[in-house]
């Protein structure tokens, strides 16, 4: 991420959670926190377990970000933001935590005419691939209701639809065949099917990293008469060291009703 | 295809429900948010370093990136990191543990360093690395942080002990690993016994000494890497020093270390200025040190320890204060002395009252007011540093105390306070280790150590990354004593001032004959006249040199890394 993408991502992560933007120059950012943005990210539960039973005033915070310290102005105050800052990183969680679920609508524009629109499953997802060392693949998958098909970058996908909370006039869902439910072991199924088929020779290059250390290990204490306590530490920190293993971990998901030619 | 997949599921009852209630959605944009962020978080090879890029105060240098990636990529997380002092591995283990907490491989850590040196990690490792480390200070400490830094010595005693055993450790460093060379120390024992997953052990100094210390460091980081222990010592004699004659040994150490010198860096390093001060003793000085000179010939007592008329020997050379207590402790010590013995004592007291001045003392304090700066006093002494600071304090010349026995909050206090308000830090030898003091760059040795890798620690202190000035090292001699033989040898015969410490590690492992410390005390302990004593100065130095055309021969091959 460069320090524009950082600044930008900053307001839009403010104004979606309708914090007022007080300043937003070169280089630095300037906002009001809400009241649940403060709870988020200020840590200061005290405070705010006071406030609730006092009945203040409730004073959230203003922040400052600094997002380029050459363009912003000198001993400007505030927080100098990167991609390794701690706070970065903190609103980064937040930003995931509060939008693991989503329903949206096609906000389509064919007038008055009735207009179906088709129920989509979407499920965003990480995959690791996990041994001493680690890679990640990101999917997206959109799986259609009504007629089971499947789609892959279905996210991109969505970028070129309007989309909208409300069910637009003139409007009319259809009904699921393939229950959210079913939909979701049929989308888990497919994530399995696709990593099967992937190329695995990471893992058998680290079992043989595995069992090597695991020789030497045996040979280490064969002289041992009795077992020996650190030999099963040890043991247990290889497999934990090597042992191939992959995760994959939901980021968000949610239904999205579009029009049949969407997609 | 056989890897087990793990698929979180967690999140599709909370998903169903919020179907059934019709709601809370969340906001779109956000959602979008979350997946841009997704994507930049996602880490797409296994090869090449994450960490540089979340690394915005540190530009690390080329020799610390190669060296993260190697430990990463072909040890497996496994290494020593045996760069030479002040080649920054404190900045190479925190490349490594930033990109394992990136990747997601490493959450709980723990850190065992010097006691010196727990808050100066917990320091870098926050604002260099944005690791939140925590120092310990209180028992639940363990439990609820994730990167604990701690001195091995509180950490290994209960009820931490317990509690750091029930822990599930993803990486252990520990700084300073070399003291971990014997296998049958609570220290060793304490680090066998931790769960190593990812490890990495720092040391300066990994092959100064017997093959045996390699052996057992190598075993704590990598059990059976070298063989199990009668195997190996059936292939190699327990105290040998053929490492680096052995290519095959060699090649296995090589697989698990990592040695950086500073040549091969690149790096434009302060040059070091090497000058020796002879002093000439006064003559109740050197009248006191005649007398101790004459008892290796004559009383019952001294016969047994020619060790100990050495020490009063160079305890002389460093002040009276020094022998005074030296003798207070024999006197007290033995049982039943015999009537010789006290008079002998009580002659040696009455010499050492007759000294009123310590001219190594009055030289320092011109110097150091000729330098006009930050000095650093290293000496072997407590007595002596305490007679230092009381003397430099009648002249108007702050200084602080630096001893390896203070508490951490002391020394990091110590430090503090010559960085900002003291002129003069004075420390002894225990203290050498395990601070950084770049700010200064004069060093006296006011006496020196026989063993010349503890010299190359103090000077260590101060020429390290970071050093902006050419470094001054003034060594004090009183002549004709046996301080300025000792001096000779080490600076104009093997010119030890001028090596850098990964050259004389070489030289000293080439050498088979043991440690050096040993021979002079042989050497100064034994000889019986000055010729011998003369004879076998000859001789050590030669063999030095010797070690050291032969490693000339071979240039850096010697336990280079692979």
């Amino acid at each position: 991420m460069q320090q524009q993408e950082i600044h930008s991502f900053l307001l839009n992560y403010f104004k979606a959670n309708d914090c007022p933007i007080i300043e937003n120059k070169p280089g630095y950012l300037t906002v009001q926190l809400t009241i649940e943005l403060d709870k988020a990210l200020m840590n200061r539960p005290f405070y705010w377990h006071y406030l609730e039973k006092t009945g203040g005033i409730p004073n959230p915070m203003k922040l400052t970000f600094i997002t380029n310290q050459k363009a912003a102005p000198e001993n400007m105050r505030g927080e100098i933001i990167h991609f390794g800052s701690p706070r970065l990183h903190q609103i980064f969680e937040s930003t995931k935590n509060l939008a693991s679920y989503i329903r949206l609508y096609e906000n389509h524009q064919n007038g008055t005419s009735q207009t179906p629109l088709m129920p989509w499953l979407c499920m965003n997802v990480k995959i690791s691939y996990q041994c001493d060392r680690k890679r990640d693949i990101f999917k997206s998958i959109g799986l259609q209701l009504i007629n089971g098909q499947m789609v892959v970058d279905f996210h991109d996908r969505l970028q070129k639809i309007p989309l909208t909370p409300k069910i637009p006039d003139y409007s009319f869902t259809l009904s699921p065949l393939v229950k959210p439910k079913s939909g979701m072991s049929r989308i888990e199924n497919y994530l399995k099917s696709m990593i099967e088929d992937d190329d695995h020779s990471w893992a058998d290059e680290a079992r043989k990293r595995w069992e090597q250390d695991l020789r030497l290990l045996d040979h280490f204490y064969e002289d041992a008469e009795e077992e020996s306590e650190s030999y099963e530490t040890e043991k247990q920190a290889l497999k934990e060291q090597y042992e191939p293993k992959i995760n994959i971990s939901f980021i968000n998901g949610g239904l999205f009703y579009l029009t049949e030619k969407a997609i | 295809m056989s890897v087990e997949i793990e698929f979180d599921s967690s999140w599709q009852d909370d998903f169903l429900h919020r179907i059934d209630n019709d709601g809370p959605w969340g906001n779109w944009e956000l959602f979008k948010l979350a997946i841009g962020v997704e994507k930049h978080l996602v880490i797409p090879e296994f090869e090449g370093l994450q960490a540089p890029n979340h690394l915005a105060n540190l530009t690390p240098l080329p020799h610390q990136l190669e060296t993260a990636k190697q430990v990463i990529e072909n040890m497996n997380g496994k290494a020593i990191l045996a760069d030479e002092v002040g080649l920054g591995k404190t900045i190479e283990a925190g490349l490594i543990l930033k990109e394992y907490m990136i990747r997601g491989l490493v959450k709980k850590v723990l850190i065992l360093v010097p006691a010196s040196l727990v808050t100066q990690w917990a320091i870098e490792l926050n604002s260099k690395f944005f690791i939140p480390a925590i120092t310990q200070r209180k028992s639940y400490v363990w439990e609820q942080c994730d990167v604990v830094v701690s001195s091995i010595d509180t950490a290994k005693r209960n009820p931490h002990r317990d509690i750091i055993y029930q822990q599930d450790y993803d990486l252990i460093i520990i700084d300073e690993a070399h003291k971990l060379k014997n296998n049958k120390t609570k220290n060793y024992e304490f680090v066998q016994n931790l769960k190593k997953k990812f490890c990495l052990l720092l040391t300066a100094t990994p092959i100064q000494n017997r093959i045996e210390e390699i052996f057992n460091l190598v075993s704590l980081l990598k059990p059976g890497h070298l063989g199990s222990e009668t195997a190996f010592y059936e292939k190699y004699k327990r105290d040998s020093r053929s490492l680096n004659d052995d290519e095959h040994l060699k090649e296995l150490v090589n697989k698990v270390m990592i040695r950086n010198r500073r040549a091969d860096t690149g790096i434009e390093w302060t040059k070091r200025h090497v000058e020796t001060i002879p002093i000439e003793f006064t003559q109740p000085e050197k009248e006191l040190y005649m007398s101790i000179t004459d008892l290796k010939s004559e009383g019952d007592w001294v016969q047994t320890s020619s060790f100990s008329v050495m020490t009063l020997q160079r305890e002389a050379c460093s002040s009276r204060e020094a022998v005074f207590y030296t003798l207070k402790n024999m006197l007290q010590k033995k049982e039943n002395p015999t009537q010789a013995f006290e008079e002998q004592i009580q002659y040696l007291i009455k010499k050492v009252e007759a000294v009123q001045q310590n001219s190594k003392a009055e030289k320092a304090l011109e110097l150091i007011q000729k330098v006009n700066d930050k000095v650093i006093i290293f000496t072997e002494y407590r007595a002596t540093q305490l007679y230092l600071q009381w003397y430099l304090k009648q002249h108007g010349i702050s200084s602080v105390p630096f001893r390896g026995g203070f508490k951490r909050g002391k020394k990091d206090w110590m430090r503090e306070l010559f960085q900002k308000h003291a002129q003069v830090l004075i420390a002894t030898e225990a203290g050498g280790e395990g601070i950084n003091l770049q700010f200064c760059n004069h060093i006296i040795n006011f006496d020196l150590p026989w063993n010349p890798m503890r010299l190359e620690q103090r000077i260590g202190r101060i020429h390290r990354l970071g050093q902006e000035k050419d470094v001054m090292i003034y060594n004090f001699a009183i002549k004709n004593t046996v301080e300025e033989h000792i001096l000779k040898l080490l600076y104009e015969k093997i010119h030890l001032f001028e090596k850098v410490i990964g050259e004389l590690d070489d030289i000293l492992t080439k050498l088979e004959f043991g440690n050096i410390e040993d021979h002079l005390i042989d050497i100064f302990g034994q000889s019986a006249s000055e010729g011998e004593m003369r004879i076998k100065m000859e001789n050590l130095s030669s063999m030095i040199e010797f070690a050291e055309s032969m490693k000339k021969g071979d240039s850096h091959a010697a336990a280079g890394n692979s």
